[in-house]
């Protein structure tokens, strides 16, 4: 054969010159193909041009299969040959398990793409989501019902996004407006609740916050004001009603104390400092035995509450005496 | 060994064996010695000690439930303890026993244990006998064939048998696949081809790309434990039941030879009802009365529809592993344009009726279920032995049937060559180590579908020392599976810092150890020697009585005019034409112990017709 077909290829004289029962252009073609079998592409090892379709793919490979595999030389001495033969084919193989496949081809037809056609792709690719967002947008106008069907997914999206960074006032919102559209969107009704809710906590927790900061500048007046202010937001909160109780207490309204304590054992009778608070507003209140009630609660409750356990004492003794 | 040496192709089957070749390329089953075409895959040692094998081994077993194997086929490859060996154990009237490792399985055959390998062996040596009978001559290669679903260990344990029964086994190749080869002979096809293959014991589906004589297969799935047994185990089951309820509680599974004749019947129902309605199982004295009572007999008719409804689930599983195979291949039923139907399990009407459900289309009726699978092996046989005359060349492309990896890290399993895989083919993939300062890692080479390492089929193990202590994860092992066209799994572990390396060849896995396969070979080169001996007496007593049928012919003449005088009867010459009608069969049978019989009869009549002859005329007395 011409030197143009293995492209000046220097062949070592010493494979050349093994003796096998293969005629020398078979010995060149497989030695030609094993020279190059790690720097060809795919579609060059099948002797393909980039992009060439799936059918020409499989009968390109049935073609190389019938000259590579060992099989074909049945009866013959292969010597070197045979894992020649095997190393072609393994290679072969993985050309086409990946140009017919359904998943890899894609990827690697633009990986191998030249340049010029690489852009295009690009380009194309780019152009096509351009219009399908315009075709989107078209027909939103067009139609009432997918104009609603796109202002309630952006919205969702965007409460969404809201929710995450944690603005939940603006997040309830539009979920809202999403049920306002949408009464039967269960999802949207769901998370605008959460929303809510979420909302409430956090603004609440700010006003027990500046309470915390009043106490601390010793202004009982402002705490107080300041839990109120949050029982406003979250009236059931129990830790809330204590520190009011305890607030009340403070700035000598007995009734107010009483009152919040009540609230809190109400929301959670199983939690001693309900209790706890409680008895102290009676005990200022003047109801001793009740006051003792309390405390006797708040203790079995939680038999490590030393503070209860402390006035109970002092409680009981004065009681006796 | 010339090409000219003739090559066979086997199916080694769970019910039935065949053998074919091809004769002038034509493929054609060999009929073995009684002029069947099928020959049983059972192996049984008679109460007289006498190995039997085939229809004769077939014909003792309702008598000899204890020492008649069959279905060995289910058996072949499998572990001690595995599920499929513990459930076999439940139902075979045989006995089952842990070999000298523990794990793998012997066979109590005759009192001895024999290894799995050695009783298909044995099946195998009555088809080559069978073949050498036809061909009169030697043969010593083979293309055997075994379900696509089977595991490395069981096809090696394939060869073996084959090694054992003195063939040289040129190549292992999947039964569909076989079943497409001879499907797609000598046409030319460009066709998606699904061959459904329900067998004896198995069940195989194949998805192949046929094209320019190349057949590429391009999925392969199945279940190692589904088939016409299972079917049969059925009826079995529901006449038991029926049986045990209408005698107040008989239970037939504890007699062994009720249960024989239990299967031989059920088997035979199945059968029929594939070509007509209702069956009759008629089984006089089942089971001894007891207290005097007279005996039990079974009388039951099994109906189609009741057939259908007692192997539904069976139809159904077949179904769901057609379906997956299609999805895995990437392949829609609408695009397949053949379905091949294989195994004698696909002449019942439902399953052909599922079939043709599922595919929407009318499976091709052109192929002889039982044989194709051995005509396909023929022919690749004939295809790997000798250059192929231009315009019937075939190629084989086949896959693995089931993810190959290593054990990783917390028991798990780490695919490193993907099931439906060309072979030959190798894959590298790199993994690290999991300690520090480890300097040795332990490779348990797997197969199988399963996440978890420990339910897959545990190939070989090797261990990798030398490594450079290093922080964990920071070497990396480069670990290559290699599976050559022969199907042989070869797997290396390279340090890819040090360039430490090891490797092994995964082959020893068929339950036999080196040594045993060694010991087995060296008593059947005995046999072999034998054989021989016997082929070089053949051909001395073949001599002889080609020269004494001559003479005695050439007498014949002078025979009967001294007859004519004589007082003797004509009776005579009909008894010498016997004889020598009797030597010539033995002549082309190659018979050692006819030959010898014949050998002394025709001496006796050479005898006699030479005194007779020579016998003066009466009148010049």
């Amino acid at each position: 054969m011409s030197g143009d077909r293995y492209q000046d290829h220097l062949f070592n004289p010493a494979d050349l010159a093994e003796v096998v029962d293969l005629d020398l252009d078979r010995r060149k073609t497989i030695l030609f193909a094993e020279a190059h079998l790690a720097e060809w592409t795919h579609w060059q090892v099948l002797g393909l041009t980039w992009n060439a379709s799936v059918d020409e793919v499989r009968a390109a490979y049935i073609e190389q299969v019938k000259v590579f595999h060992p099989d074909r030389y049945p009866g013959k001495k292969l010597g070197t040959f045979r894992s020649r033969l095997e190393r072609v084919f393994r290679r072969i193989t993985e050309a086409r398990d990946v140009l017919a496949s359904s998943t890899a081809r894609d990827e690697y037809v633009l990986a191998t793409a030249p340049a010029l056609e690489r852009t295009r792709i690009e380009a194309r690719r780019l152009e096509d989501e351009r219009r399908a967002v315009e075709r989107r947008g078209r027909l939103g106008r067009q139609n009432p019902l997918l104009a609603r069907a796109e202002r309630i997914s952006e919205l969702m999206k965007h409460g969404r996004a809201l929710m995450a960074a944690g603005n939940f006032a603006q997040a309830s919102n539009d979920f809202q407006l999403v049920s306002s559209l949408d009464p039967s969107h269960a999802e949207a009704s769901a998370l605008a609740l959460e929303a809510r809710r979420k909302g409430a906590a956090v603004r609440a927790a700010e006003c027990v916050e500046k309470g915390h900061a009043a106490e601390a500048l010793g202004s009982w007046q402002g705490a107080l004001a300041a839990y109120r202010a949050a029982l406003e937001i979250e009236p059931a909160n129990p830790r809330t009603l204590i520190l009011a109780s305890r607030a009340a207490g403070e700035v000598g309204d007995a009734a107010a104390a009483r009152d919040f304590a009540e609230q809190a054992v109400k929301a959670q009778p199983r939690n001693a400092a309900a209790h706890e608070a409680l008895g102290l507003a009676l005990e200022s209140a003047g109801k001793r035995s009740d006051a003792r009630k309390a405390l006797e609660r708040a203790v079995e409750i939680d038999p490590r509450l030393e503070s209860a356990k402390e006035r109970l004492k002092r409680l009981r003794w004065s009681f006796l005496g | 060994m010339s090409d000219q040496d003739p090559v066979i192709g086997i199916d080694l089957g769970t019910t039935n064996s065949v053998v074919a070749t091809v004769r002038d390329g034509v493929p054609r089953v060999i009929p073995n010695r009684s002029g069947q075409h099928l020959t049983p895959s059972v192996v049984a040692v008679a109460k007289n000690g006498k190995s039997l094998v085939g229809a004769l081994a077939r014909r003792q077993a309702i008598t000899n439930p204890e020492n008649t194997v069959y279905a060995a086929k289910r058996l072949i490859g499998r572990r001690w303890g595995s599920k499929e060996v513990e459930d076999a154990r439940r139902v075979l009237p045989y006995e089952l026993v842990p070999g000298p490792e523990g794990n793998d399985v012997r066979v109590m055959l005759g009192g001895t244990p024999v290894s799995v390998a050695e009783i298909s062996a044995q099946v195998l040596v009555e088809l080559r006998a069978d073949a050498e009978a036809w061909f009169g001559g030697p043969v010593t290669r083979a293309v055997i064939t075994v379900p696509a679903y089977f595991n490395d260990g069981q096809r090696q344990a394939t060869k073996d048998a084959g090694r054992i029964a003195g063939l040289e086994v040129m190549r292992i190749i999947n039964e569909p696949t076989s079943a497409a080869l001879a499907y797609g002979f000598g046409k030319k096809l460009e066709k998606k081809v699904v061959v459904f293959d329900l067998g004896g014991g198995t069940f195989d589906v194949s998805v192949l790309d046929i094209g320019q004589s190349v057949y590429d297969v391009v999925g392969v799935g199945g279940d190692t434990y589904l088939g016409g047994e299972d079917f049969d185990r059925r009826v079995m089951d529901w006449l038991t039941f029926n049986f045990a309820k209408e005698n107040g509680g008989v239970d037939l599974r504890q007699d062994k030879m009720a249960l024989q004749r239990l299967r031989d019947s059920a088997e035979k129902a199945k059968c029929q009802l594939s070509g007509t309605p209702t069956a009759d199982i008629h089984l006089p004295f089942l089971a001894a009365g007891g207290d005097g009572k007279a005996a039990i007999h079974l009388t039951k008719q099994l109906t189609r529809e009741k057939l259908e409804e007692l192997t539904k689930d069976l139809i159904e599983r077949c179904i769901t592993v057609t379906e997956k195979t299609l999805k895995e291949a990437g392949v829609r039923t609408a695009q397949v344009d053949e379905v091949i139907l294989v195994g004698g399990m696909t002449r019942m009407p439902r399953v052909q009726r599922a079939v043709r459900e599922f595919f929407g289309r009318e499976p091709c009726k052109g192929v002889h279920p039982d044989e194709v699978v051995a005509l396909g092996a023929a022919i690749q046989a004939q295809a790997l032995a000798a250059p192929p005359r231009p315009g019937s060349e075939v190629l084989l492309l086949d896959v693995t049937p089931q993810n190959l990896g290593i054990m990783v890290v917390g028991g798990y399993f780490q695919t490193v060559i993907p099931r439906n895989t060309t072979v030959p083919t190798n894959q590298t993939h790199l993994f690290t180590t999991v300690q520090d300062n480890q300097t040795s890692v332990r490779i348990a080479v797997l197969q199988g579908e399963s996440e978890k390492a420990t339910e897959n089929e545990l190939l070989g193990e090797f261990v990798l020392a030398g490594i450079r202590p290093a922080r964990r994860g920071e070497v990396s092992i480069e670990i290559t599976f290699d599976i050559s066209a022969d199907g042989i799994v070869g797997v290396s572990a390279r340090d890819v810092a040090t360039g430490q390396e090891q490797s092994i060849n995964v082959t020893a896995t068929s339950g036999l150890t080196e040594d045993e396969l060694k010991r087995i070979l060296d008593e059947h080169l005995d046999d072999l020697l034998e054989k021989k001996q016997s082929t070089v007496e053949v051909e001395r007593s073949r001599a002889r009585i080609a020269s004494a049928v001559a003479e005695i012919e050439g007498l014949v003449p002078a025979v009967q005019a001294a007859l004519e005088r004589s007082r003797f009867g004509r009776d005579a010459i009909q008894k010498a034409e016997g004889v020598l009608a009797r030597a010539r069969q033995a002549l082309d049978g190659r018979d050692t112990d006819e030959l010898a019989l014949v050998d002394e009869a025709l001496e006796r009549t050479l005898q006699l017709f030479k005194g007779l002859a020579a016998a003066p005329p009466p009148d010049e007395a």
